[in-house]
């Protein structure tokens, strides 16, 4: 399977370490991508592959392949997964950086702006990469430096900083998700926000009969980043009657977008505003789980409804 | 190439649910094997009447079908050798019924193992198959390849646990196989005959399995040896002695090093280490498997032996174990791990010239080779690790294979023990079962007259597995 290879030189220096991925899969289960359509063509594996064929010349670099590989939210799980220790978000990057020297821009999980942007630099202020910048005409997004943390989203005023490709993690996606539970489940008190798929308790892949769901107390909804974590998102579970909302975010150092900081600002002035109008705060709270460590966080999530079932519904 | 009906497939599954761009069959062209081959289209279906649908249109056409799983397939099942239709199934992923009563569940095939265990888990009870990939193996894809695993010397492989089964025939025809009891005599067990047919006689929509009690108490040992052969022996003497493991586990020195350098474990780097488990719901009765597992070892000159029954220590030891395939990769920076001649069987007293002989073949043609596996059951596990970007190097391992799978034969052996066969194995295959090819073709002719379910695999595959398809490695000429 030898053919004369494009020129990619970014990526030609991965081509050993391509052929390390022994393609196990066990990737699969960390990405929200996959986790959001299961089409395999999703998942950090297929990335792999696909960077694999374009070096070896067995994939034209077309729209749909550089798509694929612009499609990341880089929470770097699969990575962390990997025990073939394959670099998989530095190999993204070299092959997005490739492709857009050919002209393929994605834009995948890539932040856009919308022209109804006042250019108030916000974004570009806000954005933990410096991906977001002024090119002399409106605000333009690096694509080889945007991590899609959504963070962008989250701050503009004007709502015109998106996510084309969101797989899932749309904050209006979220709400209708938690409002649809809410309104349905008559056991419904809390939603719960997971920052990313690594430590996500429940089944990952399938889903259980009807009869087991129906008196769930809780729903996980995972938003892809603490940095995404808007006050509208947080509150919105309360217009459906929710008890409480739980916020999961990675611990102190460990959020490449820095967004469990911003996470932990949000929820600090939520409580401060509960507080004044009367409202217990720890209806409202935020916890910090470490990769992979879903024994802790279903702990903290039995802990959460423990109180919220002492504090009974919001009257 | 035959010209797929694409606006028939979207009427039958929805325009969301089929995918034909050549980056995405590129995609859908390998699994965890060795092989690539370009499929047609990648078609999704949701419900029983959309697989058939999706059969009497490839039937009618005469389009091969393949169904796939979570493509963590290690002989290249699910590489589509003649093209056709990629038949994901990742999408009938609901678990039916939890019975408890009757002591059964129902699950559709796309359901992940894991995810079925975590679902069980809350009743006490497990369903017990577990292949190390169970994180991504989907119970349709293990019942195609019949996936077994670590516990599998005490509670079998899925045959054993599969009760009964919905079926869409190549016709589109949806049978019942089986039944919803533990045993059945009526007639032919078709259902037993699906399991490891790796989709070649039929596409499982619905399976009824069957569970076991998580034992109360479980106590895990290691015992390390300086010769692969005491290891070897120690295993043969631990079955043959009637202990009942509920894991016998054997690591060499090539995969404690992988398992080191990626997990940093800190096992001892010796030639041999077994892992032994035993598990119950009395303390007392484990405690005298483990003991009996213990002092076996011990005469077999075994060295820091120990056992725990804490989950952390537990978890630990299985953990490296069941990390070992893609820790292998790890090995040496220069060379990558292949699923090659991965899951030969052997007789218990042949394991420990099995192991030797597998280091021996290897060394005589310059390339690494380790022997781990469930040897309780049987079962020897090698992977290759090659440098893969040298054509000398390929060579070198299809020498090694075939000298490695004429041992096997030899020795009354076989050449799969829980990966199947796909196109890696088939050469030893055909040659293990030369003199019922013949059966196996007719039923499959009976089953699907014209050939379009997962062609080109078993004993149709090609002997010469180098050049069946494309590697999905570059090699250089």
């Amino acid at each position: 399977m030898e053919k004369k290879t494009k020129d990619f030189k970014h990526l030609e220096k991965w081509q050993s370490t391509l052929a390390n991925c022994i393609r196990c899969g066990y990737c699969f289960e960390h990405c929200p991508m996959f986790k959001h359509t299961s089409w395999e063509s999703d998942a950090p594996r297929a990335k792999i592959i696909t960077a694999f064929g374009l070096l070896s010349g067995e994939v034209e670099p077309s729209e749909s392949a550089a798509d694929k590989m612009f499609s990341c939210f880089f929470c770097g799980r699969c990575e962390a997964a990997c025990s073939s220790g394959v670099p998989l978000t530095e190999i993204f990057i070299d092959a997005k950086k490739d492709l857009v020297e050919m002209g393929l821009k994605g834009p995948g999980t890539t932040s856009t702006t919308e022209l109804n942007c006042a250019r108030c630099l916000i974004c570009v202020g806000s954005c933990p990469h410096d991906a977001r910048f002024y090119d002399g005409k409106g605000i333009a997004t690096d694509p080889t430096k945007c991590q899609s943390c959504g963070i962008c989203l989250d701050v503009c005023p004007a709502g015109a900083a998106k996510i084309k490709n969101d797989f899932g993690t749309n904050s209006d996606n979220l709400i209708e998700r938690a409002a649809t539970f809410l309104d349905t489940h008559e056991s419904a008190k809390a939603i719960i926000f997971a920052c990313n798929w690594s430590y996500y308790p429940e089944l990952q892949a399938s889903l259980l009969p009807e009869s087991e769901t129906r008196d769930k107390g809780y729903e996980i909804l995972v938003n892809m980043c603490g940095g995404r974590l808007g006050a509208h998102l947080l509150m919105a579970p309360f217009l459906h009657n929710a008890w409480g909302v739980m916020a999961a975010v990675c611990p102190d150092g460990d959020c490449r977008h820095d967004g469990n900081l911003r996470a932990k600002k949000v929820i600090e002035t939520l409580r401060n505003t509960f507080k004044s109008i009367d409202i217990n705060p720890e209806r409202i709270q935020l916890v910090q789980i470490p990769a992979g460590d879903k024994t802790l966080f279903q702990a903290e999530i039995d802990t959460f409804i423990d109180t919220l079932n002492q504090l009974g519904p919001i009257r | 190439m035959k010209k797929i009906d694409e606006t028939r497939l979207k009427n039958i599954v929805g325009e969301h649910n089929i995918k034909t761009d050549p980056s995405d069959l590129y995609i859908y062209g390998s699994d965890s094997s060795v092989h690539h081959a370009m499929p047609w289209a990648i078609v999704r279906p949701e419900t029983t009447r959309q697989v058939q649908d999706i059969m009497r249109y490839a039937n009618q056409d005469m389009i091969p079908v393949t169904a796939r799983g979570g493509g963590s397939g290690m002989c290249g099942q699910t590489v589509p050798i003649q093209g056709g239709i990629i038949l994901d199934m990742k999408r009938m992923n609901k678990i039916l019924e939890i019975n408890l009563k009757d002591v059964y569940c129902r699950v559709e095939p796309g359901v992940v193992d894991d995810d079925l265990n975590l679902a069980l888990k809350p009743y006490g009870v497990f369903y017990p198959p577990t292949p190390a990939s169970s994180r991504i193996a989907t119970i349709g894809g293990e019942i195609a390849n019949n996936a077994s695993g670590v516990r599998s010397v005490k509670y079998g492989a899925t045959r054993d646990a599969v009760l009964g089964m919905q079926v869409v025939l190549a016709n589109g025809d949806l049978v019942h196989l089986g039944a919803r009891t533990r045993v059945e005599a009526s007639g032919y067990q078709l259902h037993k005959l699906m399991v490891g047919s790796e989709g070649t006689l039929g596409i499982v929509v619905e399976a009824t399995l069957s569970f076991v009690p998580i034992p109360e108490f479980r106590c895990m040992g290691v015992a390390n040896f300086d010769s692969l052969k005491d290891a070897g022996d120690a295993i043969g003497s631990i079955m043959a002695a009637g202990a009942v493991p509920s894991m016998l586990e054997l690591v060499d020195s090539v995969a404690i090093k992988a398992v080191n350098k990626t997990m940093n474990l800190g096992l001892k780097e010796v030639a041999a280490a077994l892992i032994f488990e035993a598990d119950g719901m009395v303390q007392e009765a484990v405690d005298y498997e483990i003991n009996k597992m213990k002092a076996i070892c011990k005469q077999h000159n075994g060295q820091d032996i120990y056992a725990s029954y804490d989950p952390k220590e537990r978890e630990k030891i299985f953990m490296g174990r069941k990390k070992l395939f893609p820790a292998l990769s790890k090995y040496d920076d220069n060379l990558a791990s292949t699923a090659l001649a991965d899951d030969m069987a052997v007789p218990y007293s042949k394991m420990a010239e099995m192991a030797e002989k597998i280091h021996e073949i290897a060394d005589r043609h310059h390339i690494v080779m380790t022997a781990y596996g469930h040897c309780g059951s049987g079962c020897m596990h090698t992977k290759i690790l090659m440098d893969t970007r040298r054509k000398d190097q390929w060579d070198d391992a299809k020498q090694a294979i075939t000298e490695v799978y004429d041992y096997v034969r030899s020795v009354n052996g076989t050449t799969s023990a829980e990966h199947g066969i796909g196109l890696s194995k088939a050469a030893s295959f055909k040659l293990e079962k030369s003199d019922s090819l013949t059966l196996l073709a007719s039923i499959k002719k009976a089953i699907d007259p014209h050939n379009i379910l997962n062609p080109g695999k078993l004993s149709q595959a090609p002997e010469n597995w180098v050049t069946a398809t494309n590697l999905r490695y570059s090699v250089n000429s």
